[in-house]
C-alpha cells in the first residue's frame, strides 16, 4: 500500500535524523565544555508573610525552612570553565566562589567557598546531579537570613 | 534549440494549449525538423483520442428527477450523531498527513524522553553529596529534605558577631 | 432571466431548495461522467454523484465564491471518488466483475464508433491501464480528457499547482503510452 511504503520511507529518514541527533547530544554530554552556575539569593525572615512570586518554582524547597517570608534579592548565572573559578557577589559584603571540578555519571562536582570581606566562612566540596541544586543558608542580613540556592548545569 | 527529450516532455502540454507563446513556438519549430518527435506527437494524439472515446463512450444519460430524488432523500435523512464527527475526522487522517505525523510523533517522544522534559511535576533534584566541609570553627548543620531531595548546608551565627538581627534568624537550623 | 451559478448559490445559502435543485440539474451529468471515468462502475458512480451533491448542500454556506462553483463541486466529487477507489482496491474481485459489466454494456451499445477489433482491444487495454494509475494520476487524466479543463482549473480542484498538474499528466500519459505502445 502506498501509505505503508511512504510511512516506511519517512520512518527511515526520521530514524537516521534521530540517531545523528542522539549521537551529537551524547557526545556533547560526555565532554561538556563548561558549567552554568546559578546563584539565587533569597532573604528569609519572620517580620511579614510575604512570598515573592519570583520564587514560585522554589516554593517546595523553601517552605521546609519554616520562615514566614521569602524575598528574592539576586539571581545570577555565569558560565564557569572546568577547573576554573567564578565569584558571585552576595549581599552583606560577601563573596561566593565556585570551582567546577569534574563531570561524571551525570553529576557535577563543585568546590564552593563563602567569604565575608576577606574572611573565609565556609569551604565545601559537593557533588550534585547535573541541573540539580543545593541550599546554603544561615548568614544574617538586614534582620533576616540569607538563603542561597546553588545550581549547576553542565554545558 | 531544445533537445528531443525536453520537447517530448512538452508535447502533451502543447497539444493541451497550455504552453506560453514562446514555448509553443519552440515546440513547433522542433517538430518541423524532427521526424522522431513528430512520431511521438502522432502516438500521443492517437492515445488522447482513444482515451476520450474510452472514458466518454457510451455516455449514459442520467434521468434528472430520479437522480434528484436520491439527493433529496439523503438531505432529508436523519444522520447519526457521530456521522458528522466521522466526516470531520476523515479529513484529518489523509495518507500524507499520517505518513508525516507518525514518525514526527515518534521523533518528538524520543527527544522528550532523552531530555527529561517529560517528567511532570515534582523536583528533578537528587540529594547532593557533601564530600568535605570546613566552616572555620563555626557550627554547621547538614540537612536533607526528603520530598524535594534537597540538601541544606546551614551555617549557624558566629556568637561573637551577634546583633539584634539575630533574633529573627533561626537560632536552630531548620528541621525537616 | 437565467441566474448564474453564484446567484443560485446565494439563494441556496438563504434557504431556497429550488435554487439548489437548479444547480444539481446543471451539473449532475458532468459530475456523474467524471466520477464514472474514475470508478468505471455505474452504480458506484451514481451513488458517489448523489453523495457529492448531498455534501455540497451541507457545505453550501461555507462556499465563499473564491473559486467557481463547478471547480468546487468537482473537488468534492474527485475526493469522494478517490476514497471510493481506495475502497475498491481493497476488493479487487468486485472491481474486475464490475469492469467487465461496463465493457459488456459498452459492446451492446448500438452507436459504437470503434467497430474495428483492434480499436476495441486498445480501448480495453486503455481502461485497464487507466485503472492501474494512482488515484491522483487518474484524476488528472479524467478531468483533462472528459471535461477538457485547464491546468489551472484542475489544480484548483485537486488542490495543487499548475506545475504539479502538468507533471502528473506527463507521468500518467507516459505510463499509459508505455503500456499501450503495441497498439499505437
Amino acid at each position: 500500500m502506498r501509505l505503508l511504503k511512504t510511512l516506511r520511507n519517512r520512518l527511515r529518514l526520521f530514524s537516521l535524523i534521530v540517531v545523528l541527533v542522539a549521537g551529537w547530544v551524547g557526545a556533547a554530554e560526555k565532554n561538556p565544555q563548561s558549567v552554568q552556575v546559578r546563584i539565587r539569593t533569597i532573604l528569609a525572615g519572620n517580620k511579614s508573610d510575604e512570598f515573592d512570586p519570583k520564587l514560585k518554582d522554589m516554593e517546595q524547597q523553601l517552605k521546609p525552612l519554616k520562615y514566614r517570608s521569602y524575598r528574592s534579592l539576586k539571581d545570577d548565572s555565569q558560565n564557569v570553565p572546568w577547573q576554573g573559578t567564578k565569584s558571585f557577589e552576595i549581599p552583606g559584603g560577601r563573596l561566593l566562589t565556585v570551582a567546577p571540578q569534574e563531570y561524571q555519571n551525570n553529576r557535577v562536582s563543585l568546590k564552593v567557598r563563602l567569604t565575608e570581606g576577606d574572611k573565609p566562612v565556609l569551604d565545601t566540596a559537593v557533588g550534585i546531579q547535573n541541573k540539580g541544586n543545593f541550599i546554603l543558608g544561615g548568614p544574617p542580613h538586614e534582620g533576616g537570613t540569607l538563603v542561597l540556592l546553588i545550581s549547576a548545569a553542565a554545558q | 534549440m531544445r533537445d528531443c527529450e525536453g520537447i517530448r516532455e512538452s508535447i502533451g502540454s502543447w497539444l493541451d494549449g497550455e504552453l506560453s507563446a514562446a514555448e509553443s513556438e519552440s515546440v513547433r519549430a522542433h517538430l518541423a525538423s524532427c521526424s522522431d518527435c513528430v512520431e511521438t506527437q502522432r502516438r500521443l494524439e492517437k492515445m488522447q483520442l482513444a482515451l476520450k472515446a474510452a472514458l466518454t463512450s457510451p455516455a449514459p444519460q442520467i434521468e434528472f428527477m430520479s437522480f434528484w430524488r436520491g439527493v433529496e432523500r439523503r438531505i432529508n435523512q436523519k444522520r447519526a450523531w457521530y456521522d458528522d464527527l466521522l466526516d470531520w475526522s476523515r479529513g484529518l487522517f489523509t495518507a500524507p498527513r499520517v505518513a508525516w505525523t507518525v514518525p514526527a510523533v515518534i521523533g518528538i517522544l524520543l527527544v522528550l524522553v532523552s531530555t527529561d522534559v517529560w517528567r511532570l511535576g515534582g523536583s528533578r533534584n537528587s540529594f547532593a553529596s557533601v564530600e568535605s566541609i570546613d566552616t572555620y570553627g563555626r557550627s554547621v548543620a547538614l540537612l536533607r529534605e526528603q520530598e524535594t531531595k534537597t540538601t541544606v548546608i546551614w551555617l549557624y551565627q558566629d556568637q561573637e558577631g551577634e546583633n539584634e538581627a539575630a533574633e529573627d534568624t533561626a537560632k536552630s537550623a531548620p528541621t525537616f | 432571466m437565467e441566474l448564474n451559478d453564484w446567484e443560485l448559490v446565494q439563494k441556496c445559502q438563504a434557504g431556497e431548495m429550488s435554487a439548489f435543485q437548479e444547480l444539481v440539474s446543471r451539473y449532475h451529468q458532468k459530475v456523474y461522467m467524471v466520477i464514472l471515468g474514475l470508478l468505471r462502475n455505474r452504480e458506484d458512480a451514481l451513488e458517489v454523484a448523489q453523495e457529492t451533491f448531498f455534501r455540497a448542500y451541507r457545505k453550501i454556506k461555507s462556499f465563499q465564491g473564491g473559486s467557481s462553483f463547478y471547480t468546487w463541486i468537482y473537488r468534492i466529487a474527485v475526493n469522494l471518488s478517490i476514497d471510493a477507489q481506495r475502497r475498491q482496491k481493497r476488493n479487487p474481485l468486485d472491481f474486475r466483475e464490475s469492469m467487465d459489466e461496463v465493457l459488456e454494456a459498452q459492446n451492446e451499445v448500438a452507436k459504437d464508433p470503434y467497430s474495428d477489433v483492434h480499436d476495441k482491444e486498445l480501448r480495453q487495454a486503455l481502461l485497464k491501464a487507466i485503472n492501474d494509475l494512482t488515484p491522483e494520476h487518474k484524476a488528472v487524466i479524467v478531468l483533462r480528457t472528459i471535461e477538457g479543463l485547464s491546468y489551472k482549473d484542475i489544480g484548483e480542484i485537486l488542490g495543487c499547482s499548475e506545475g504539479t498538474v502538468m507533471s502528473r499528466l506527463h507521468y500518467a500519459r507516459k505510463k499509459l503510452h508505455d503500456k499501450l505502445s503495441a497498439f499505437l
